[in-house]
Protein backbone atom coordinates (compact mmCIF):
# COMPACT_ATOMS: atom_id res chain seq x y z
CA UNK A 1 0.00 0.00 0.00
CA UNK A 2 2.85 2.37 0.91
CA UNK A 3 4.54 1.37 -2.33
CA UNK A 4 1.40 2.28 -4.30
CA UNK A 5 1.23 5.69 -2.63
CA UNK A 6 4.90 6.28 -3.42
CA UNK A 7 4.37 5.33 -7.04
CA UNK A 8 1.39 7.69 -7.29
CA UNK A 9 3.51 10.50 -5.92
CA UNK A 10 6.24 9.63 -8.40
CA UNK A 11 3.69 9.67 -11.20
CA UNK A 12 2.53 13.11 -10.18
CA UNK A 13 6.10 14.37 -10.14
CA UNK A 14 6.74 12.92 -13.59
CA UNK A 15 3.53 14.35 -14.95
CA UNK A 16 4.44 17.72 -13.50
CA UNK A 17 7.83 17.45 -15.24
CA UNK A 18 6.13 16.68 -18.53
CA UNK A 19 3.72 19.60 -18.13
CA UNK A 20 6.49 21.98 -17.34
CA UNK A 21 9.32 20.78 -19.58
CA UNK A 22 7.69 19.68 -22.79
CA UNK A 23 5.66 22.76 -23.64
CA UNK A 24 9.02 24.46 -23.83
CA UNK A 25 10.01 22.04 -26.55
CA UNK A 26 6.74 22.08 -28.45
CA UNK A 27 5.85 25.72 -28.68
CA UNK A 28 2.30 26.52 -27.60
CA UNK A 29 1.39 22.90 -27.84
CA UNK A 30 -0.86 21.55 -25.19
CA UNK A 31 0.26 18.58 -23.24
CA UNK A 32 -2.19 16.36 -21.54
CA UNK A 33 -1.51 13.40 -19.35
CA UNK A 34 -3.21 10.04 -19.46
CA UNK A 35 -2.38 7.73 -16.59
CA UNK A 36 -3.25 4.07 -16.57
CA UNK A 37 -2.41 1.76 -13.66
CA UNK A 38 -2.29 -1.89 -14.55
CA UNK A 39 -2.55 -4.39 -11.69
CA UNK A 40 -2.15 -8.08 -11.54
CA UNK A 41 -5.82 -8.54 -10.71
CA UNK A 42 -6.69 -6.06 -13.42
CA UNK A 43 -7.73 -3.26 -11.14
CA UNK A 44 -7.46 -0.19 -13.25
CA UNK A 45 -7.14 3.47 -12.35
CA UNK A 46 -7.03 6.27 -14.89
CA UNK A 47 -6.59 10.00 -14.74
CA UNK A 48 -5.76 12.98 -16.82
CA UNK A 49 -4.58 16.44 -16.12
CA UNK A 50 -7.75 18.01 -17.48
CA UNK A 51 -6.05 20.98 -19.04
CA UNK A 52 -8.04 23.35 -21.22
CA UNK A 53 -5.93 23.41 -24.35
CA UNK A 54 -6.03 24.92 -27.81
CA UNK A 55 -4.64 23.70 -31.08
CA UNK A 56 -5.00 24.85 -34.64
CA UNK A 57 -6.11 22.58 -37.48
CA UNK A 58 -3.05 20.71 -38.78
CA UNK A 59 -1.14 21.08 -35.51
CA UNK A 60 -0.26 18.22 -33.24
CA UNK A 61 -1.91 17.58 -29.92
CA UNK A 62 0.65 16.01 -27.56
CA UNK A 63 -0.76 13.50 -25.10
CA UNK A 64 1.47 12.47 -22.26
CA UNK A 65 0.90 8.82 -21.43
CA UNK A 66 2.14 7.12 -18.30
CA UNK A 67 1.47 3.46 -17.71
CA UNK A 68 2.13 1.79 -14.38
CA UNK A 69 2.07 -1.95 -13.82
CA UNK A 70 1.87 -3.07 -10.25
CA UNK A 71 1.84 -6.71 -11.25
CA UNK A 72 5.22 -7.58 -9.81
CA UNK A 73 7.31 -7.13 -12.90
CA UNK A 74 5.20 -9.27 -15.15
CA UNK A 75 5.15 -7.80 -18.64
CA UNK A 76 1.76 -6.67 -19.91
CA UNK A 77 1.02 -5.77 -23.54
CA UNK A 78 -1.34 -2.83 -23.74
CA UNK A 79 -3.24 -1.65 -26.77
CA UNK A 80 -3.76 2.12 -26.60
CA UNK A 81 -6.41 3.78 -28.73
CA UNK A 82 -6.47 7.54 -29.21
CA UNK A 83 -9.63 9.12 -30.60
CA UNK A 84 -10.91 12.62 -31.12
CA UNK A 85 -14.59 13.41 -30.91
CA UNK A 86 -16.62 16.45 -31.75
CA UNK A 87 -18.88 18.01 -29.16
CA UNK A 88 -21.74 16.02 -30.70
CA UNK A 89 -19.87 12.75 -30.21
CA UNK A 90 -18.78 12.23 -33.80
CA UNK A 91 -15.36 10.60 -34.08
CA UNK A 92 -13.15 12.55 -36.47
CA UNK A 93 -9.83 10.85 -35.85
CA UNK A 94 -8.57 7.61 -34.39
CA UNK A 95 -5.25 5.82 -34.15
CA UNK A 96 -3.79 3.09 -31.97
CA UNK A 97 -0.47 1.97 -30.52
CA UNK A 98 0.80 -0.89 -28.47
CA UNK A 99 3.06 -0.68 -25.48
CA UNK A 100 4.68 -3.34 -23.31
CA UNK A 101 4.76 -2.43 -19.64
CA UNK A 102 6.73 -4.24 -16.96
CA UNK A 103 6.76 -1.58 -14.27
CA UNK A 104 6.12 1.89 -15.74
CA UNK A 105 6.20 3.39 -19.21
CA UNK A 106 6.02 7.05 -20.10
CA UNK A 107 5.85 8.63 -23.49
CA UNK A 108 4.26 11.45 -25.40
CA UNK A 109 1.89 10.56 -28.17
CA UNK A 110 1.26 13.24 -30.72
CA UNK A 111 -2.01 13.31 -32.56
CA UNK A 112 -2.28 15.56 -35.59
CA UNK A 113 -5.53 17.44 -35.76
CA UNK A 114 -6.87 17.13 -39.34
CA UNK A 115 -6.40 20.30 -41.42
CA UNK A 116 -10.10 20.63 -42.21
CA UNK A 117 -11.21 20.46 -38.59
CA UNK A 118 -13.81 23.12 -37.84
CA UNK A 119 -13.17 25.40 -34.89
CA UNK A 120 -14.85 24.24 -31.71
CA UNK A 121 -14.53 22.11 -28.59
CA UNK A 122 -13.38 18.50 -29.00
CA UNK A 123 -12.68 15.60 -26.75
CA UNK A 124 -9.54 13.47 -26.90
CA UNK A 125 -10.09 9.99 -25.52
CA UNK A 126 -7.33 7.52 -24.68
CA UNK A 127 -8.32 3.96 -23.88
CA UNK A 128 -6.14 1.06 -22.83
CA UNK A 129 -6.91 -2.60 -23.46
CA UNK A 130 -4.87 -5.48 -22.14
CA UNK A 131 -5.24 -9.12 -21.38
CA UNK A 132 -7.16 -9.90 -18.28
CA UNK A 133 -8.74 -6.48 -18.11
CA UNK A 134 -11.77 -6.33 -15.89
CA UNK A 135 -13.08 -2.87 -16.66
CA UNK A 136 -12.63 -0.44 -19.53
CA UNK A 137 -9.75 1.98 -19.00
CA UNK A 138 -10.41 5.32 -20.58
CA UNK A 139 -9.21 8.79 -19.94
CA UNK A 140 -10.36 11.90 -21.77
CA UNK A 141 -10.01 15.62 -21.83
CA UNK A 142 -11.44 18.50 -23.78
CA UNK A 143 -9.52 20.82 -25.99
CA UNK A 144 -10.37 23.60 -28.39
CA UNK A 145 -9.56 23.79 -32.06
CA UNK A 146 -9.05 27.34 -33.22
CA UNK A 147 -7.61 28.76 -36.41
CA UNK A 148 -4.43 30.81 -36.39
CA UNK A 149 -3.64 34.09 -38.10
CA UNK A 150 0.05 34.77 -38.69
CA UNK A 151 0.88 32.01 -36.22
CA UNK A 152 -1.35 33.42 -33.48
CA UNK A 153 -4.65 31.97 -32.39
CA UNK A 154 -7.52 33.89 -33.94
CA UNK A 155 -8.98 35.07 -30.62
CA UNK A 156 -5.54 36.10 -29.36
CA UNK A 157 -4.82 37.80 -32.67
CA UNK A 158 -7.94 39.94 -32.43
CA UNK A 159 -7.52 40.53 -28.71
CA UNK A 160 -3.86 41.51 -28.78
CA UNK A 161 -4.25 43.08 -32.22
CA UNK A 162 -7.05 45.26 -30.84
CA UNK A 163 -4.97 46.20 -27.82
CA UNK A 164 -2.01 46.97 -30.10
CA UNK A 165 -4.14 49.14 -32.39
CA UNK A 166 -5.63 51.01 -29.42
CA UNK A 167 -2.18 51.42 -27.87
CA UNK A 168 -0.83 52.59 -31.23
CA UNK A 169 -3.62 55.14 -31.61
CA UNK A 170 -3.09 56.30 -28.04
CA UNK A 171 0.67 56.68 -28.54
CA UNK A 172 0.19 58.42 -31.90
CA UNK A 173 -2.28 60.88 -30.34
CA UNK A 174 0.01 61.44 -27.38
CA UNK A 175 3.00 62.10 -29.65
CA UNK A 176 0.88 64.36 -31.86
CA UNK A 177 -0.32 66.46 -28.92
CA UNK A 178 3.13 66.60 -27.31
CA UNK A 179 4.76 67.65 -30.59
CA UNK A 180 2.00 70.17 -31.22
CA UNK A 181 2.27 71.55 -27.71
CA UNK A 182 6.05 71.78 -27.98
CA UNK A 183 5.80 73.41 -31.39
CA UNK A 184 3.12 75.79 -30.17
CA UNK A 185 5.22 76.68 -27.15
CA UNK A 186 8.40 77.08 -29.20
CA UNK A 187 6.87 78.95 -32.08
CA UNK A 188 4.49 81.25 -30.32
CA UNK A 189 5.87 84.78 -30.62
CA UNK A 190 7.22 85.93 -27.29
CA UNK A 191 5.67 88.97 -25.70
CA UNK A 192 7.80 92.08 -25.22
CA UNK A 193 5.14 94.52 -24.06
CA UNK A 194 7.33 95.31 -21.04
CA UNK A 195 10.04 96.73 -23.31
CA UNK A 196 9.91 100.50 -24.03
CA UNK A 197 8.15 101.21 -27.31
CA UNK A 198 11.20 102.66 -29.08
CA UNK A 199 13.15 99.43 -28.55
CA UNK A 200 10.33 96.90 -28.68
CA UNK A 201 10.34 96.44 -32.46
CA UNK A 202 14.03 95.48 -32.36
CA UNK A 203 13.38 92.94 -29.62
CA UNK A 204 10.46 91.51 -31.59
CA UNK A 205 12.45 91.26 -34.85
CA UNK A 206 15.34 89.54 -33.07
CA UNK A 207 13.07 87.19 -31.16
CA UNK A 208 11.02 86.27 -34.24
CA UNK A 209 14.16 85.80 -36.32
CA UNK A 210 15.69 83.43 -33.74
CA UNK A 211 12.38 81.54 -33.49
CA UNK A 212 12.10 81.30 -37.27
CA UNK A 213 15.64 79.98 -37.64
CA UNK A 214 15.12 77.58 -34.74
CA UNK A 215 12.20 76.15 -36.65
CA UNK A 216 14.35 75.80 -39.77
CA UNK A 217 17.65 74.50 -38.38
CA UNK A 218 17.00 73.60 -34.74
CA UNK A 219 18.93 74.48 -31.60
CA UNK A 220 21.92 75.68 -33.62
CA UNK A 221 19.98 78.90 -34.17
CA UNK A 222 20.01 79.57 -30.42
CA UNK A 223 23.69 78.72 -30.19
CA UNK A 224 24.58 81.20 -32.93
CA UNK A 225 22.36 83.92 -31.45
CA UNK A 226 23.90 83.46 -28.00
CA UNK A 227 27.32 84.37 -29.43
CA UNK A 228 26.26 87.64 -31.04
CA UNK A 229 27.93 90.61 -29.34
CA UNK A 230 25.47 92.75 -27.42
CA UNK A 231 22.66 90.18 -27.57
CA UNK A 232 21.61 88.38 -24.40
CA UNK A 233 19.09 85.59 -24.83
CA UNK A 234 17.58 82.81 -22.78
CA UNK A 235 19.24 79.71 -24.21
CA UNK A 236 16.15 77.58 -23.52
CA UNK A 237 13.41 79.73 -24.94
CA UNK A 238 15.27 82.12 -27.22
CA UNK A 239 13.75 85.10 -25.41
CA UNK A 240 15.74 88.27 -25.91
CA UNK A 241 16.81 89.45 -22.45
CA UNK A 242 18.91 92.48 -23.18
CA UNK A 243 20.57 94.46 -25.97
CA UNK A 244 23.82 96.17 -25.06
CA UNK A 245 24.87 97.25 -28.58
CA UNK A 246 22.88 99.30 -31.12
CA UNK A 247 19.83 97.10 -31.89
CA UNK A 248 20.01 97.58 -35.67
CA UNK A 249 23.63 96.46 -35.62
CA UNK A 250 22.71 93.36 -33.60
CA UNK A 251 19.95 92.43 -36.06
CA UNK A 252 22.27 92.96 -39.04
CA UNK A 253 24.99 90.82 -37.38
CA UNK A 254 22.55 88.05 -36.48
CA UNK A 255 21.10 87.93 -40.01
CA UNK A 256 24.64 87.96 -41.40
CA UNK A 257 25.76 85.10 -39.12
CA UNK A 258 22.75 82.98 -40.01
CA UNK A 259 23.46 83.53 -43.68
CA UNK A 260 27.17 82.79 -43.29
CA UNK A 261 26.97 79.80 -40.93
CA UNK A 262 23.71 78.22 -41.99
CA UNK A 263 23.39 79.35 -45.58
CA UNK A 264 19.89 80.64 -44.83
CA UNK A 265 18.53 84.06 -45.64
CA UNK A 266 16.14 85.71 -43.23
CA UNK A 267 12.75 87.18 -43.99
CA UNK A 268 10.70 88.85 -41.29
CA UNK A 269 7.43 90.47 -40.55
CA UNK A 270 6.60 93.31 -38.26
CA UNK A 271 4.38 92.55 -35.29
CA UNK A 272 0.88 93.86 -35.37
CA UNK A 273 0.88 93.24 -39.10
CA UNK A 274 -0.56 90.19 -40.77
CA UNK B 1 -20.34 95.10 -55.26
CA UNK B 2 -16.82 95.06 -53.84
CA UNK B 3 -14.39 97.46 -55.50
CA UNK B 4 -11.33 95.96 -57.12
CA UNK B 5 -8.24 96.35 -54.94
CA UNK B 6 -5.23 97.98 -56.54
CA UNK B 7 -1.71 96.73 -55.99
CA UNK B 8 1.38 98.60 -57.10
CA UNK B 9 4.32 96.40 -58.08
CA UNK B 10 7.60 98.29 -58.00
CA UNK B 11 10.12 95.91 -59.53
CA UNK B 12 12.84 96.40 -62.13
CA UNK B 13 12.88 92.75 -63.26
CA UNK B 14 10.26 92.79 -66.00
CA UNK B 15 9.60 89.04 -66.02
CA UNK B 16 9.05 88.90 -62.28
CA UNK B 17 6.92 92.05 -62.31
CA UNK B 18 4.69 90.68 -65.06
CA UNK B 19 4.43 87.25 -63.44
CA UNK B 20 3.22 88.81 -60.19
CA UNK B 21 0.81 91.04 -62.11
CA UNK B 22 -0.62 88.02 -63.94
CA UNK B 23 -1.25 86.14 -60.72
CA UNK B 24 -2.86 89.20 -59.15
CA UNK B 25 -5.14 89.64 -62.18
CA UNK B 26 -6.19 86.01 -61.82
CA UNK B 27 -7.04 86.77 -58.20
CA UNK B 28 -9.19 89.67 -59.38
CA UNK B 29 -6.85 92.42 -58.22
CA UNK B 30 -5.85 95.39 -60.36
CA UNK B 31 -2.04 95.45 -60.65
CA UNK B 32 -0.11 98.63 -61.40
CA UNK B 33 3.47 98.26 -62.57
CA UNK B 34 6.48 100.49 -61.99
CA UNK B 35 9.98 99.66 -63.22
CA UNK B 36 11.92 101.68 -60.63
CA UNK B 37 11.51 103.58 -57.36
CA UNK B 38 10.96 106.97 -58.95
CA UNK B 39 8.09 105.77 -61.13
CA UNK B 40 6.82 103.80 -58.17
CA UNK B 41 6.62 106.86 -55.92
CA UNK B 42 4.82 108.86 -58.61
CA UNK B 43 2.29 106.11 -59.21
CA UNK B 44 1.82 105.49 -55.50
CA UNK B 45 1.13 109.12 -54.68
CA UNK B 46 -1.17 109.62 -57.67
CA UNK B 47 -3.07 106.31 -57.74
CA UNK B 48 -3.15 105.53 -54.00
CA UNK B 49 -2.99 101.76 -54.37
CA UNK B 50 -4.26 99.50 -51.57
CA UNK B 51 -0.87 97.85 -51.20
CA UNK B 52 2.66 98.30 -52.53
CA UNK B 53 5.02 95.46 -53.37
CA UNK B 54 8.48 96.98 -53.38
CA UNK B 55 11.88 95.76 -54.53
CA UNK B 56 14.95 97.33 -52.89
CA UNK B 57 17.70 97.15 -55.49
CA UNK B 58 16.51 99.12 -58.50
CA UNK B 59 17.96 101.67 -60.92
CA UNK B 60 17.13 105.40 -60.79
CA UNK B 61 15.76 105.21 -57.24
CA UNK B 62 16.15 102.26 -54.87
CA UNK B 63 13.30 100.83 -52.87
CA UNK B 64 14.26 102.25 -49.47
CA UNK B 65 14.49 105.79 -50.89
CA UNK B 66 11.09 105.26 -52.51
CA UNK B 67 9.63 103.97 -49.24
CA UNK B 68 10.90 107.06 -47.37
CA UNK B 69 9.20 109.36 -49.89
CA UNK B 70 5.97 107.39 -49.75
CA UNK B 71 5.98 107.37 -45.91
CA UNK B 72 6.54 111.12 -45.91
CA UNK B 73 3.11 111.55 -47.52
CA UNK B 74 0.02 111.61 -45.30
CA UNK B 75 -1.67 108.86 -47.29
CA UNK B 76 1.61 106.94 -47.78
CA UNK B 77 2.36 106.86 -44.06
CA UNK B 78 -0.25 104.16 -43.60
CA UNK B 79 -0.26 102.23 -46.86
CA UNK B 80 0.78 98.60 -46.39
CA UNK B 81 4.12 97.81 -48.03
CA UNK B 82 5.73 94.46 -48.63
CA UNK B 83 9.42 94.46 -49.44
CA UNK B 84 10.39 91.68 -51.83
CA UNK B 85 14.11 91.66 -52.37
CA UNK B 86 17.27 89.63 -52.78
CA UNK B 87 19.05 91.89 -50.35
CA UNK B 88 19.58 90.39 -46.89
CA UNK B 89 19.17 92.71 -43.94
CA UNK B 90 22.84 92.52 -43.04
CA UNK B 91 23.36 96.27 -43.11
CA UNK B 92 22.79 98.25 -39.92
CA UNK B 93 21.42 101.28 -41.75
CA UNK B 94 19.01 99.13 -43.76
CA UNK B 95 17.68 97.58 -40.54
CA UNK B 96 17.37 101.00 -38.95
CA UNK B 97 15.43 102.30 -41.98
CA UNK B 98 13.17 99.29 -41.99
CA UNK B 99 12.27 99.69 -38.34
CA UNK B 100 11.64 103.39 -38.92
CA UNK B 101 9.51 103.03 -42.04
CA UNK B 102 7.90 99.71 -41.13
CA UNK B 103 6.96 97.64 -44.13
CA UNK B 104 4.52 94.84 -43.26
CA UNK B 105 6.94 92.14 -44.38
CA UNK B 106 10.54 91.93 -45.47
CA UNK B 107 10.65 88.92 -47.77
CA UNK B 108 13.71 87.40 -49.41
CA UNK B 109 12.80 86.50 -53.00
CA UNK B 110 14.69 83.21 -53.05
CA UNK B 111 12.78 81.94 -50.00
CA UNK B 112 9.31 82.73 -51.28
CA UNK B 113 7.14 81.33 -54.05
CA UNK B 114 5.06 83.86 -55.91
CA UNK B 115 1.83 82.24 -54.77
CA UNK B 116 2.93 82.58 -51.15
CA UNK B 117 3.70 86.25 -51.69
CA UNK B 118 0.26 86.70 -53.21
CA UNK B 119 -1.21 84.85 -50.21
CA UNK B 120 0.48 87.42 -47.93
CA UNK B 121 -1.03 90.21 -50.04
CA UNK B 122 -4.48 88.63 -49.76
CA UNK B 123 -4.11 88.26 -45.99
CA UNK B 124 -3.27 91.94 -45.61
CA UNK B 125 -6.08 93.14 -47.84
CA UNK B 126 -8.67 90.89 -46.18
CA UNK B 127 -7.74 92.13 -42.70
Amino acid sequence: MKMAIKMKLLNKVLCAFLFIALPGLILLSPLVSAQVNITKNARVDTGNAGLAVRVAPGEVLPISVKLSNFGGGKRVDVLLKYSIFTSTGEEIYTTSDTAAVETTASFVKTVQIPFGTAPGVYTAKTSATYQGQLAPTTTQFSFTVERKILGIFQSDFFFYGGISVLAGIFIALLVYFLVRRRRTTRFTPLDYSNIPHDKRTFYEILSDTIMQMRGRVGEQALEIASHIDGLKIDKETGRVLDLTEPPAKIIATLVSEYEKLLGKKVSFSFRGNT
Amino acid sequence: METQKTILIVEDEKNLREAIADILRLKNYLPLEAENGKVGVEMALSKHPDLILLDLLMPVMDGMAALKKIRADAWGAKVPVIILTNLSATNEQLVEDMVTHKPMHYLIKSDWKLHDVVAKIEDILKA
